[in-house]
C-alpha cells in the first residue's frame, strides 16, 4: 500500500512538475531547444517510474510507531528553528540547545545533555571559527 | 628523458624543510575538512586561501598547501563514508556502498585501510599520468563537444541500473527526481527563472552539497531517532568489532586488478573537464560491478572490490582534473575551479603556455603532489586505529554532533540561513526515501551532472540549429550510446527475461527431483 | 554606440596622489571591516574581495584584517537584498561587484531593487571585451565575422561564459548593431559556465567564434591558438597587448568593459563613505596594486566616489536601454 500512495504521490509532483514547467516565462532570446523541453521529459520519467510503482508495489515497509513519528516531527521542527534562529541567537547559544535536545531525544539522560550540546557548541566553535577562520553567525549579543 | 629531469628539479624545488612542512599541514588538515560532512575538497581549498595568503607564501609553497588540502581531502571524504554511511564530500558517495556494510560486519579498520591504498594507486598513478601525458591529454578533452558530453551524461545515468540491484523503476524516479532539482534556478542558456516560484535565494539553484548533506547526514539523524533505545539497552548491546587495522596481502592481491582498472577510468574521467572526480568514482563503481559482480551478489553488501573502486577512481579523477586546469586554463571540477583562482592571484595564469613559461610551478607542484601523497599513505594506515575509535561513541551523542557539524558547514560557506531549511528538507526527504527503499545515490547525481546533461543538450543542438540528430552525429557519441544502450539500459529488460526463465527452469528440476 | 564611457581625468589622478593622507586624517574607522563576496568561494567576487581585504591591510589603510563574508545566491542578489534590507547602516562593510551587478539591476534581475539603493565606492580596474576566433579560421577581421553573421545568421556559433542577456552576449550584440544586423536575436550565442570552457570549445571545433574579457583569452593568445579579431577598448591596450586592434579602429564602434569594484550600504555615513572611498583611492594608486592589476590582465578603471556612482549609473542606463531594444526586459 505504502509503494501505491507513493506512486500517487510521485505521480501528482510529475503532473505538477510539468504544469511548472509549461509556465516557464519564455524570454525573446531562446535557443533552439528552450528552457521547458528537458523538465517535461524530467516529469515524463517520474511519472512513467510513479506507474510503476501503481501496479506493481513492492512489499510494505515497516513503519515507526505514532510516538516515533512525532518524534522524527519535532527534531525537523528544531532543526528547522535552528536554521531560523541561527542569526539571532548567535552561533553558540542555538548550537548548544539544539544538539542538547537531539542528545536528550536520542536517549541521553537531561543533565549529562545540557553538557554534551555546550560542550558540542565550544567544540565546533573552537575548530570552525577560531582554527580555520569562518564567518559563523554572531547573532545580537556578538557571540 | 627531459620530462624526468624537470621532474628532479622539481622534487629540487619542493624538497625544503618549509614546503615539506606545510605538505604535512595541509594533508593533514584536507583529511580532517574531507571527513567533515559540508566541508568538501573545494570548500577545504577555499577556507586556507586566506592561511595561505596571510603567512606570504610565496606561488609555489602556496600551491603545495592548497593541492595536498586538496589531495587530503579526496582521502578523508571516505571515512565518514565507512564509518558513519554519511559521505564527507561528493565523490566519496560511491564509497557508502560497501565501506559502510563492511563496518557493520566489524572490518572498518579493514576498509578504511584498504581505501587508504586505493586512493594512494589512483592519485600516484595518476599524478605519473599527469607528468607524462599531460600534453597529449589535452587532445582527449578537445575530442568532447556538446554531443558528446550529452552522450557520456547519458551512459553515466545508465549505469545507475546496475547500482541498485533491486527495482530499476526506483532508481530512475530517483533519477528523475535529482535531475528536476538541478532545474531549480535561473537557467543559464535563456536567463529565466524555473521552479524558484519568486524566490532569489533559488535562483542561483540547489547546491548539490546541501542536497548531499541533508539527504545522507540529517537523514541518517532521524533513522538513530527512530530507532533509539535507552542508555541501559545501549550499554547491553554488543561493542561493535573494530576488526583488524591493515588489510592482509591475500586482500590487497585480491584487490589489485580493480585498483588498476578503475585508476585509469577515473583519471579519464578527471581530464574531461566537463566531468570531474565525482562522475570518476561513479563510472569506475559502476563498471566494475558490472565487470566482477554482474548478479549483484556481492556488491553492496561490503565487497571489499567495492571499496576499493571508487576510492582509486575518485583519487584518480583528481589527478586527472588537474590536466585542463594547467594545461588549459579549464577547472574540471569545484575545486580545480578554486586552484584556478589561487594561480591566477599568484600571478600565475594557466593555459596552453603554462608547462613553458612557469616549468618550477608546474614541476614543483607535481613533485609535491608525489610528496603529499606518500604523506597521506603513511599517516592514514597509522590513523585507521584512530578514526575508528569514532564508532566508539554511543550514537546517542555522535549524531547531534554529524548533525551540527553538517549545519555549521553548509552555513560557513554561504552564509544563509535559507540553506539550512531547505537542508532540513532533504534530510525529511532522505529519510522517506530510505524507507520506501529509494536509492539516493541517483538523486545525487542527478543534480550533480542534471544542469551540465542539459545545457550540453541544448548546445547541441542549438549549434546545429535545431537538427536533433546532432546528438548522435559523430564516432564518439555513437560508441558512449551503443555502451549505454547495450552494456546497461537493454540487459535490464532482457536480464529480467532471462532470469525469470533460469528461476522457472529451475524451480522445474527441483520439482522433479523432488 | 559607446556603452561604458570611460572617464579617466587627471583631475582624478591629483586627486589619488594625496588620497593615502586623506585617508589619514579621516575621523572614521572601522572596527571590524567586513566585505561581501555574493559567491560561493573561488568566484570573481570572492577575489575581489579577498585580493583588496589583502592589499589594504598589507597597506596599513585598514587598522584589522578584513573579514571575507560569502554569501552567495541569486547572481548577487541575495547579498544585495540583505545589505539593503539588514545592513543598511553598517559603517563597516563593502561588497564587490562587477559589470555582472550592474547588468542584472539594469534588467530587474534582483526584483525590487534598484541602484540607488547602495552607495557606490570606487572601481579598482576593468577587464576589456575582445571577440577572436581560432588560429585556423579563415576570418581575419571583425567585419569580416560580422559580415558573415548579417549574411547567414546560422554560419557563426559565437560562445562566452556568461548567460543569454549576460555581459558577454550584449557584447556581442552591440558590434552586430554597428555592423548594420538589424535583428540581432538571430546572432547564435552559446552560452558556457565561464570563458575557460568556451575557449576550449572553440578549439574543439564546435564553435567559430569567442566572446569574452581579456583575462580570460591571454593564455590562450600567448600560446597562437586564438588570434583576436578585436578588442572592445576606446584605444589600443599598452604592452604586450598593443598588437590587437580595437573595434573602433575597424569602423566598429563598440566598447564593452567589465569593471570590478565595490558599494557599500545605503544609510553608511558620509565619514566612513569617505574613509573607504579614500582607501580603495590609495590602494589603487599603490605599486602594488598596479602589479596585481598587470598580472591579472586589468586595464586601468579609476573611478571613487561620485565619478564612479555617475558611471555605474550611465552603465545600467545604457543596458537597460540596449536590453528593452532587443528585447530581453520588457
Amino acid at each position: 500500500m505504502s509503494d501505491r500512495i507513493f506512486g500517487g504521490i510521485g505521480l501528482l509532483l510529475a503532473l505538477i512538475y510539468a504544469w511548472q514547467a509549461t509556465i516557464i516565462q519564455e524570454s525573446f532570446l531562446s535557443d533552439a531547444v528552450g528552457p521547458k523541453t528537458f523538465p517535461l521529459i524530467i516529469a515524463c520519467i517520474l511519472a512513467l517510474a510513479s506507474v510503476y510503482f501503481l501496479l506493481k508495489p513492492d512489499p510494505e515497509p515497516t513503519w515507526p510507531s505514532y510516538g516515533r513519528l512525532a518524534e522524527i516531527f519535532f527534531a525537523a521542527l528544531v532543526m528547522l528553528a535552528y536554521a531560523e534562529l541561527l542569526p539571532v541567537l548567535g552561533f553558540l547559544i542555538a548550537t548548544a540547545l539544539a544538539s542538547g535536545y537531539l542528545t536528550w531525544r536520542l536517549g541521553t539522560p537531561p543533565l549529562q545533555s545540557v553538557v554534551v550540546g555546550v560542550g558540542t557548541s565550544v567544540g565546533i566553535y573552537i575548530v570552525f571559527k577560531l582554527i580555520l577562520g569562518l564567518s559563523l553567525a554572531s547573532g545580537i549579543l556578538g557571540f | 628523458m627531459e620530462t624526468l629531469s624537470n621532474l628532479a628539479d622539481g622534487f629540487a624545488v619542493a624538497l625544503t624543510f618549509q614546503n615539506i612542512a606545510l605538505a604535512l599541514a595541509g594533508c593533514f588538515l584536507g583529511t580532517i575538512m574531507g571527513a567533515l560532512p559540508g566541508l568538501g575538497p573545494s570548500n577545504g581549498v577555499a577556507i586556507l586561501i586566506p592561511l595561505a595568503f596571510t603567512l606570504g607564501l610565496g606561488a609555489t609553497p602556496a600551491l603545495i598547501l592548497l593541492t595536498s588540502v586538496y589531495y587530503g581531502a579526496m582521502y578523508g571524504g571516505r571515512i565518514s563514508s565507512i564509518l558513519l554511511n554519511i559521505p564527507g564530500d561528493e565523490p566519496a558517495m560511491m564509497t557508502c556502498l560497501d565501506g559502510y556494510p563492511m563496518a557493520q560486519q566489524g572490518r572498518a579498520g579493514e576498509a578504511l585501510a584498504l581505501s587508504g591504498v586505493a586512493s594512494f594507486v589512483g592519485a600516484f598513478f595518476a599524478t605519473w599520468g599527469l607528468v607524462l601525458l599531460a600534453p597529449q591529454l589535452v587532445k582527449v578533452a578537445l575530442l568532447f563537444g556538446p554531443a558528446e558530453y550529452f552522450a557520456l551524461f547519458t551512459l553515466a545515468f545508465a549505469t545507475l541500473g546496475g547500482i541498485s540491484a533491486t527495482n530499476q523503476a526506483k532508481s530512475a524516479f530517483a533519477a528523475a527526481l535529482g535531475l528536476g532539482l538541478a532545474m531549480i534556478g535561473v537557467d543559464t542558456q535563456t536567463g529565466v527563472p524555473r521552479f524558484t516560484f519568486g524566490e532569489v535565494h533559488l535562483y542561483d539553484g540547489i547546491d548539490f552539497l546541501v542536497a548531499i548533506v541533508g539527504l545522507f547526514a540529517l537523514s541518517e539523524v532521524f533513522i538513530f531517532l527512530e530507532h533509539r533505545r535507552s542508555a541501559a539497552e545501549e550499554a547491553a548491546k554488543p561493542k561493535i568489532e573494530i576488526g583488524r587495522i591493515t588489510p592482509s596481502w591475500k586482500m590487497l592481491r585480491y584487490c589489485t586488478p580493480t585498483m588498476l582498472r578503475t585508476t585509469v577510468l577515473g583519471f579519464i574521467a578527471g581530464v574531461l573537464p566537463g566531468a570531474g572526480a565525482s562522475l570518476g568514482s561513479f563510472i569506475s563503481y559502476s563498471m566494475e560491478k558490472k565487470l566482477v559482480d554482474p548478479e549483484g551478489k556481492t556488491f553492496g553488501k561490503g565487497d571489499p572490490r567495492g571499496v576499493a573502486a571508487p576510492e582509486a577512481g575518485n583519487n584518480a579523477a583528481a589527478g586527472g582534473a588537474l590536466v585542463p586546469m594547467l594545461a588549459l586554463g579549464v577547472p574540471g571540477s569545484g575545486t580545480t575551479a578554486v586552484l584556478l583562482a589561487v594561480l591566477l592571484s599568484l600571478n600565475i595564469t594557466p593555459g596552453p603556455l603554462l608547462f613553458t613559461q612557469n616549468p618550477d610551478v608546474v614541476w614543483g607542484l607535481i613533485a609535491a603532489l608525489f610528496i603529499g601523497n606518500f604523506m597521506l599513505l603513511a599517516m592514514n594506515i597509522p590513523m585507521v586505529g584512530l578514526f575508528t575509535r569514532v564508532l566508539m561513541v554511543p550514537p546517542r551523542i555522535l549524531m547531534p554532533v554529524v548533525a551540527m557539524i553538517s549545519f555549521v558547514g553548509i552555513y560557513g560557506i554561504s552564509g544563509s540561513s535559507f540553506d539550512l531549511m531547505v537542508m532540513v528538507g532533504f534530510g525529511i526527504m532522505g529519510w522517506v526515501l530510505r524507507k520506501m527503499d529509494v536509492p539516493l545515490v541517483p538523486v545525487i547525481l542527478g543534480t550533480l551532472l542534471g544542469n551540465e546533461m542539459e545545457v550540453n543538450m541544448r548546445r547541441a543542438v542549438t549549434i546545429a540549429d535545431g537538427d536533433y540528430s546532432v546528438l548522435i552525429g559523430s564516432p564518439l557519441t555513437i560508441v558512449l550510446w551503443s555502451v549505454a544502450i547495450i552494456g546497461f539500459i537493454l540487459p535490464i529488460f532482457v536480464g529480467g527475461v532471462v532470469k525469470r526463465k533460469m528461476r522457472t527452469a529451475r524451480d522445474k528440476e527441483a520439482s522433479q527431483t523432488d | 554606440m559607446t556603452i561604458i564611457a570611460i572617464r579617466r581625468g587627471l583631475a582624478a589622478a591629483a586627486l589619488i596622489a594625496c588620497a593615502p593622507l586623506a585617508a589619514l586624517a579621516q575621523d572614521f574607522t572601522p572596527d571590524k571591516p567586513e566585505c561581501i563576496a555574493p559567491a560561493n568561494p573561488g568566484g570573481g567576487w570572492d577575489f575581489t574581495c579577498r585580493q583588496v581585504g589583502k592589499s589594504l591591510q598589507d597597506l596599513g589603510l585598514i587598522p584589522s584584517t578584513m573579514q571575507v563574508v560569502n554569501l552567495s545566491g541569486g547572481g548577487g542578489g541575495v547579498a544585495f537584498a540583505e545589505v539593503v534590507n539588514k545592513r543598511n547602516d553598517n559603517n563597516d562593510l563593502i561588497v564587490a561587484a562587477s559589470s555582472a551587478t550592474s547588468t542584472r539591476l539594469a534588467q530587474n534581475a534582483f526584483p525590487g531593487n534598484t541602484m540607488n539603493q547602495v552607495r557606490w565606492l570606487a572601481s579598482v580596474g576593468a577587464d576589456y571585451g575582445v571577440i577572436a576566433v581560432a588560429k585556423d579560421s579563415p576570418v581575419n577581421t571583425l567585419p569580416e565575422l560580422l559580415g558573415m553573421m548579417k549574411n547567414d545568421p546560422t554560419s557563426i556559433a559565437i560562445g562566452g561564459g556568461s548567460a543569454v542577456g549576460g555581459w558577454d552576449h550584449l557584447k556581442v550584440l552591440i558590434a552586430a548593431q554597428e555592423a548594420g544586423i538589424t535583428d540581432v536575436r538571430g546572432v547564435k550565442y552559446i552560452a558556457f559556465a565561464g570563458g575557460g570552457e568556451a575557449v576550449t570549445q572553440l578549439l574543439a571545433g564546435s564553435l567559430q567564434a569567442f566572446t569574452g574579457d581579456l583575462s580570460e583569452a591571454r593564455g590562450f593568445v600567448e600560446s597562437g591558438d586564438i588570434k583576436v579579431l578585436a578588442v572592445l577598448a576606446p584605444e589600443r591596450l599598452g604592452g604586450e597587448f598593443a598588437g590587437m586592434p580595437t573595434a573602433r579602429e575597424q569602423g566598429i564602434d563598440a566598447i564593452g568593459a567589465n569593471w570590478r569594484g565595490f558599494y557599500a550600504p545605503g544609510g553608511m555615513s558620509d565619514a566612513a563613505y569617505d574613509y573607504w572611498v579614500g582607501a580603495i583611492g590609495a590602494l589603487y594608486a599603490s605599486d602594488e596594486w598596479k602589479q596585481t592589476m598587470e598580472t591579472n590582465g586589468l586595464a586601468p578603471l579609476d573611478l571613487q566616489g561620485a565619478e564612479f556612482e555617475a558611471f555605474v549609473k550611465d552603465s545600467v542606463d545604457s543596458i537597460s536601454a540596449l536590453s528593452k531594444e532587443i528585447g530581453i526586459i520588457q
